[in-house]
């Protein structure tokens, strides 16, 4: 499994993991984990319920704590004692299952507090870059609403709106379409593409093998708190080198149809 | 019985004595209120000291009759400070030290109800732990508690009418003093229950739809 | 004249009367106002509107007074009606009684409701009768949910019992401040006071706290 080909791998790598493990009391939740994002990357996770995928997330951004290994974003430790895990996560945006609008806001307000609270952003500047982030996920006219009155799918654009907000330099996403209905699925999955077709650089916990062959870069393939494999798409969903990898595609539906037939089926 | 002739010729004297039982209920809602929120929130976010610290006081006030906090801050507390409190003062005091123990409570189970997401995500977005507390979670939490704010509300207004018995010149106290002048009991009191329920009652129904039209800000 | 705890202890047993009729009212109130509330519940889910409307009345009265004024106006009110004088502990007990059973209807109103609409027809579905869903199913598991709030209403009724001491009813708070009248003597006697309900109540509060625990309802 080299680096070589990989998007972004002319620079140094924007987020590592090295040799990470965390428990939470007897479970080993991940037992050394070690990948890389390069700049520019869409780097997919997947894997089965309870794999540690979704922890990994929260370690880095330093929302859990490590009990081994290390994790450094632009090259400094994430943990490191007497750092600052508020600046790595104003870097970061974090888009959550639950979306986890704030209830008591306006839509717009959800998209603006953190940039007029962490940032220091005036109102005015502030809106008017919520409101473009609004129109770019479609959602202009739910502006004054309340998330109460929005779709999960809704819900979940101006969640991302919301992460954007803050000019991260990378992006996770965890889970971000495990809550909705079906119906709703495609439009914040259209939202991502567009990001990743930017040039965002992503993290992305999914079950959504689709989109993962699609637009991944990268796939790494959790089980039981490890990476048991990790390469670009063509490699994981056609050609696996691992058993429990192809066992869990296929567990999945997931027959090894090659990536230019699902494109061509289009 | 329906002869209302002694509270009309002394209205005068009751209102001023309503307005008192008015003041000192807003000013107990009001400074227990302000107890609550600081005491509620140091116990779920300042550690398990602070937690067992400010739960001795809660439980105490919860152990303790309205009548026996009065009666010693009244009494009691001049004779270990060195100087006395009006009877007003003190019924102010401790009507919010009792009151501001149950809005502790109240404030305390409206923060652990908000889902643990919340945080985590006001905190991914860079926001200090004292921010996302004040901007994200405690509205949300104020949110769900308005039920049971709305009824230690209305007990702010019954309470007022203990501290009666250190002579504060409220509502039940002049009226007792009427009473004590003309000896109808029966049509006094009565009229003070029908005063009582017009002051209660609206509050808490008042909140109750306040509740139901703000609830949707609340539910995460 | 003997001042400070020596005073204490000789009144002990005039203290120890008067923390006896203190836990006396509050039993005997809540084993009157469990029944009385159950009583004021069913007839506010009656069918007939009056008897709804005049319960939901009552209730709502004794929600919305205090306490200490519902005591005088019971002692004064009774003799305009029933020509007859009760002596203050029966006053007493019929004002926290009225009071207490108020609060404990809207408990098991709350209660009754709260149990989903499907329990009831997964009774009547098997044939029984309203009077066997509502007994066998529907009260054995609100009887569960009132737990919690019965317990802490026993401890209100616990501090409530304090202001029986306006209408000279001789309770703790009237024993210590008769004392007090009697003596001249303040701190101690009022230390003891605050003492002797807090050593009552913050084992009550304690076991509330245990119990609200214990009976949490998971939906």
């Amino acid at each position: 499994m080299s680096s070589t080909g990989r998007v972004g791998a002319d620079q140094p790598p924007i987020l590592t993991f090295e040799d990470v493990t965390k428990r939470y009391g007897d479970l080993l939740a991940l037992q050394g984990v070690s990948c890389q994002v390069n700049r520019g990357e869409v780097v997919c996770m997947i894997g089965p319920s309870g794999s540690g995928k979704s922890t990994l997330l929260r370690c880095a951004n330093a929302l859990e704590t490590l009990e081994g290994g290390r994790i450094t974003f632009d090259g400094a430790d994430v943990h490191a004692a007497g750092g600052d895990a508020r600046k790595v996560r104003q870097r970061m945006g974090m888009v959550f299952q639950n979306f986890e609008l704030f209830p008591h806001l306006t839509v717009l307000r959800n998209v603006t507090i953190g940039p007029t609270t962490v940032l220091g952003l005036d109102r005015a500047a502030a809106d008017a870059r919520a409101r473009a982030l609004l129109a770019k996920v479609g959602l202009s006219d739910k502006a004054g609403q309340h998330p109460a009155a929005l779709s999960g799918g809704q819900q979940q654009r101006v969640a991302i709106a919301r992460a954007l907000a803050m000019e991260p330099a990378l992006m996770l996403f965890d889970e971000p379409t495990s809550a909705l209905d079906p119906e709703t699925i495609g439009e914040v999955l259209s939202v991502m593409k567009a990001l990743a077709d930017e040039g965002m650089t992503m993290v992305v916990v999914t079950h959504e093998m689709d989109f993962a062959k699609r637009v991944a870069d990268w796939v790494v393939v959790f089980d039981q708190g490890r990476v048991i494999e990790q390469g670009p798409p063509r490699q994981i969903f056609e050609a696996a080198t691992v058993q429990r990898t192809r066992e869990f595609l296929s567990h999945l539906g997931w027959h090894g149809e090659s990536i230019a037939e699902v494109a061509a089926g289009e | 019985m329906l002869d209302f002739s002694p509270l009309v010729t002394r209205w005068h004297f009751l209102l001023n004595a309503f307005w008192v039982t008015v003041y000192i209920s807003l000013l107990s809602m009001a400074f227990g209120f302000v107890i609550g929120v600081v005491v509620g929130a140091l116990r779920t976010y300042g550690g398990r000291g602070i937690d067992r610290v400010l739960g001795f006081y809660v439980d105490s006030m919860r152990s303790l009759p309205q009548l026996v906090v009065l009666v010693w801050t009244f009494f009691a507390f001049p004779l270990i400070a060195g100087f006395s409190l009006s009877s007003i003062t003190a019924g102010v005091v401790a009507l919010s030290a009792h009151l501001g123990a149950y809005m502790a409570e109240t404030v305390r189970a409206g923060l652990t109800s908000v889902r643990k997401g919340q945080m985590q995500a006001a905190l991914a977005l860079g926001m200090s732990g004292f921010d996302a507390i004040r901007k994200i979670i405690l509205p949300q939490a104020l949110i769900r508690m308005l039920p049971s704010l709305g009824s230690l509300c209305t007990f702010a207004i019954k309470d007022s009418a203990i501290a009666s018995v250190i002579a504060v010149p409220e509502l039940l106290r002049q009226s007792q003093i009427v009473t004590g002048q003309t000896y109808r009991y029966a049509m006094i009191y009565t009229t003070l229950m029908i005063v009582y329920f017009l002051l209660c009652y609206p509050v808490a129904r008042g909140v109750d739809r306040l509740y139901r039209r703000v609830a949707h800000l609340g539910s995460s | 004249m003997t001042s400070g705890w020596s005073l204490i202890w000789e009144n002990a047993d005039r203290f120890a009367a008067g923390a006896l009729l203190t836990v006396e009212l509050t039993v005997l109130t809540m084993i009157l106002a469990i029944p009385g509330g159950l009583v004021l519940a069913f007839l506010r889910l009656s069918r007939w509107r009056v008897v709804r409307f005049a319960a939901t009345a009552f209730v709502e009265l004794f929600r919305s007074t205090p306490l200490i004024l519902q005591i005088y106006w019971v002692y004064y009110i009774l003799p305009v009606f029933t020509e007859i004088r009760l002596p203050g502990l029966a006053v007493a007990l019929t004002g926290l009684v009225c009071n207490i059973s108020s609060y404990n209807s809207e408990t098991f109103r709350a209660g009754i409701v709260s149990i989903r609409r499907g329990q009831w027809n997964a009774g009547l579905a098997l044939g029984m009768t309203n009077a066997q869903v509502m007994l066998r199913i529907v009260l054995p598991q609100a009887a569960m949910r009132v737990l919690p709030a019965l317990a802490s209403t026993w401890v209100s009724l616990f501090k409530d019992t304090a202001l029986v001491s306006v209408i000279h009813v001789n309770d703790l708070a009237y024993v210590a401040l008769k004392i007090r009248t009697e003596t001249f003597v303040i701190l101690p006697v009022l230390n003891a006071m605050a003492l002797f309900y807090w050593l009552m109540g913050y084992p009550q509060a304690k076991l509330v706290d245990w119990i609200h625990r214990r009976y949490k309802v998971a939906e």
